[in-house]
């Protein structure tokens, strides 16, 4: 026990100092375990050739290498990848903007506040089951859509549209149509009701109404929204492929396969984690990349906080 | 004049919206229906309900008589007064319910124990550090601060397949814990960045005057800090919610053993099992699994909007 006329043995300053170093200590090693560790591990591991209990060799680059060159799904899943995701970013930046638009242009407070609501409702179901109601209840043989073209004696036309290799690609893309996600609406509807009503106001004293106010006032004025949908479109474009192992598994083929998918299967089909690890590298390469574009040429740093 | 503008927004605002909710419709509908009845005709009402809400009428009514019903379980035909009808179609119409809630339940606990750990897990090493980070000023604290930002440039993709070489390493495939400690540490990230913006912008005099009266730190963060930081709480807290509840690869990739299935990776494995092949039961699994998110969303759905957009920009 120290006695309290004597100078402490530490000053109060640094106890002060050690007594939150000690609390914050389980934050932060979790993470390190968690999060740093793993990523430290997806490059180290990239670099060697193992299977789980196995022995593991040090191959270098030579799993970079096999991917841009001898791998045969690369190519393919890149276009793929291209085709979703500039796919995605047409319709996330054009049609939730449009309902935005014209919940925001109806008078009542209490319409709007239920429209938003409306859209928004959908994310109670679980990704999972709207995915399983996009094969199985829409896409399916005796599906929502083949049974619509029977009723309207359109029965020539219809597909297994998921499992039909010229379809399976923009079948895949449909999915979630009309695109009018609850999430993008609101962003865009807090974007277009930050507009002052002097720029508004003005607007209408020029004669600029209609599509023409939406066109020359409205959007220039929600630019950083879109640009935040935008990279959280494009980043949620190169990373996602939960969709597809619900929906095609990537086939027919590899008609809807992506980089993605191919990591996927490469670590928990194939054992290949090493190789897994390396096109996981590659793909945070590409969405690091974008991101600081992004941020280069659309300064909006604050918007890019939420690109987790 | 505006009131005929406001009609056609209306209009075109419902035609998006019918789009959008309609394959919700048609799995309600077809929830109650078999698969004879979904293949006879995939847009008609479902029969038993139908016949239900007759019956039940009549039998309001006080009509005395009785019903031809079929019973499909058992292939064969039998006449019920009305009141034993609306019994046996109140058991038709949710037949499916019973058995998608009876593969389900199992999931259902496992998820409830990983989203109520999580979240609280997330809650407390959120504010408790974001706490410290924003009021107390000691050698590291930026260097601390951005080391749990930084994180937030790592995508998901990048470290999905080491994080489970990593809990496998642990010993932790096929438990609870593999779900609820890896998403507590990644989950806090958010957390501290939301609640530490919360706090530095509260008024360095409210701190200087509960010192005055003599509270102690944890005094502070429990009697001041918490109540006064509830909004942003439970905005955390509803993301958090969101988040686990949709959650599927990980939980499918770490726990193959059915115990273990949370209601995301179970809907998936049950959609590859036999009992697949009745999709009146899918469907049935489909909307319970929504109904607690939907209790949740109605009892606060200015959190969900207000996470939604606070999550977006500088929180």
């Amino acid at each position: 026990m120290a006695d309290k006329k004597d100078k402490p043995f530490i000053s109060y300053k640094l106890r002060g100092a050690l007594v939150c170093y000690s609390i914050i200590i389980i934050p932060i090693l979790l993470l390190g375990l968690f999060t740093y560790l793993p990523v430290f591990w997806a490059f180290q591991k990239s670099f060697y050739d193992f299977e789980i209990g196995g022995i593991s060799h040090f191959v270098g680059l030579s799993h970079y290498i096999e991917y841009f060159t001898t791998d045969p799904t690369t190519y393919i899943s890149l276009v793929n990848m291209a085709f979703f995701t500039l796919f995605a970013v047409v319709v996330r930046l054009s049609l939730p903007l449009i309902v935005a638009k014209l919940i925001i242009s109806i008078q009542s407070e209490r319409w709007r506040h239920f429209y938003r609501i409306l859209f928004l409702a959908p994310i109670v179901v679980p990704g999972v089951a709207t995915m399983l109601i996009w094969g199985g209840m829409i896409y399916s043989s005796q599906g929502l859509i083949n049974e619509f073209l029977r009723l309207i004696g359109l029965g020539n036309y219809t597909h297994a549209w998921l499992a039909n290799p010229g379809t399976a690609l923009i079948a895949v893309a449909m999915v979630g149509f009309p695109f009018i996600g609850g999430f993008e609406v609101l962003i865009y509807y807090a974007g277009l009701s930050g507009i002052p009503e002097s720029v508004n106001e003005a607007a209408l004293l020029e004669g600029c109404v209609g599509i023409r106010k939406f066109f020359l006032i409205d959007i220039p004025m929600v630019l950083s929204q879109l640009k935040l949908i935008l990279i959280l479109t494009v980043i949620a474009g190169i990373q996602g492929f939960e969709g597809l192992i619900i929906l095609t598994s990537g086939g027919p083929g590899y008609r809807t396969t992506v980089p993605g998918l191919m990591m996927y299967f490469n670590a928990f089909s194939f054992q290949r984690f090493g190789y897994a690890c390396a096109v996981g590298v590659i793909l945070f390469v590409l969405i690091f990349t974008l991101t600081i574009i992004n941020f280069k040429f659309f300064k909006s740093a604050e918007e890019l906080q939420a690109t987790k | 004049m505006k009131h005929t503008k406001n009609w056609y927004l209306h209009l075109s605002i419902l035609a998006f919206a019918s789009l959008t909710l309609l394959p919700f419709y048609f799995v309600i509908n077809n929830s109650f229906r078999s698969n004879t009845e979904m293949y006879h005709s995939f847009f008609g009402f479902p029969k038993t309900l139908e016949q239900l809400i007759v019956c039940s009428y009549k039998t309001i009514k006080g009509e005395k008589g009785t019903i031809v019903v079929n019973d499909e379980q058992e292939q064969i035909s039998k006449t019920l007064t009305y009141k034993d009808a609306v019994k046996f179609y109140f058991d038709s119409v949710t037949r499916n319910y019973k058995s998608a809630w009876k593969v389900l339940r199992p999931y259902f606990l496992n998820t409830f124990l990983v989203v109520i750990a999580t979240a609280f897990g997330v809650l407390v090493f959120g504010s408790v550090t974001a706490y410290i980070l924003s009021r107390f000023k000691f050698p590291g604290n930026k260097v601390i601060f951005y080391y749990f930002i930084s994180t937030m440039m790592f995508p998901a993709v990048l470290t999905l397949v080491p994080s489970f070489l990593l809990v496998k390493r642990l010993g932790l495939l096929n438990s609870r814990l593999a779900l609820i400690i890896p998403a507590i540490a990644g989950g806090q990230v958010f957390a501290i960045f939301v609640f530490k913006s919360f706090f530095d912008g509260l008024p360095q005099d409210l701190f200087d005057s509960a010192k005055i009266d003599g509270a102690g730190h944890f005094s502070l963060y429990w009697n001041l800090i918490l109540p006064l930081s509830k909004p942003v709480l439970s905005v955390v807290l509803i993301m958090n919610i969101l988040g686990m509840w949709n959650s599927f690869l990980w939980p499918y990739i770490v726990n193959t053993d059915k115990k273990y299935h949370v209601i995301a990776s179970g809907l998936f494995v049950l959609s590859q099992t036999e009992a697949a092949a009745n999709f009146g039961l899918l469907y049935a699994a489909y909307i319970t699994s929504s109904i607690p998110l939907l209790i949740l969303f109605i009892y606060a759905t200015k959190t969900f909007i207000q996470g939604m957009t606070s999550g977006a920009f500088k929180a």
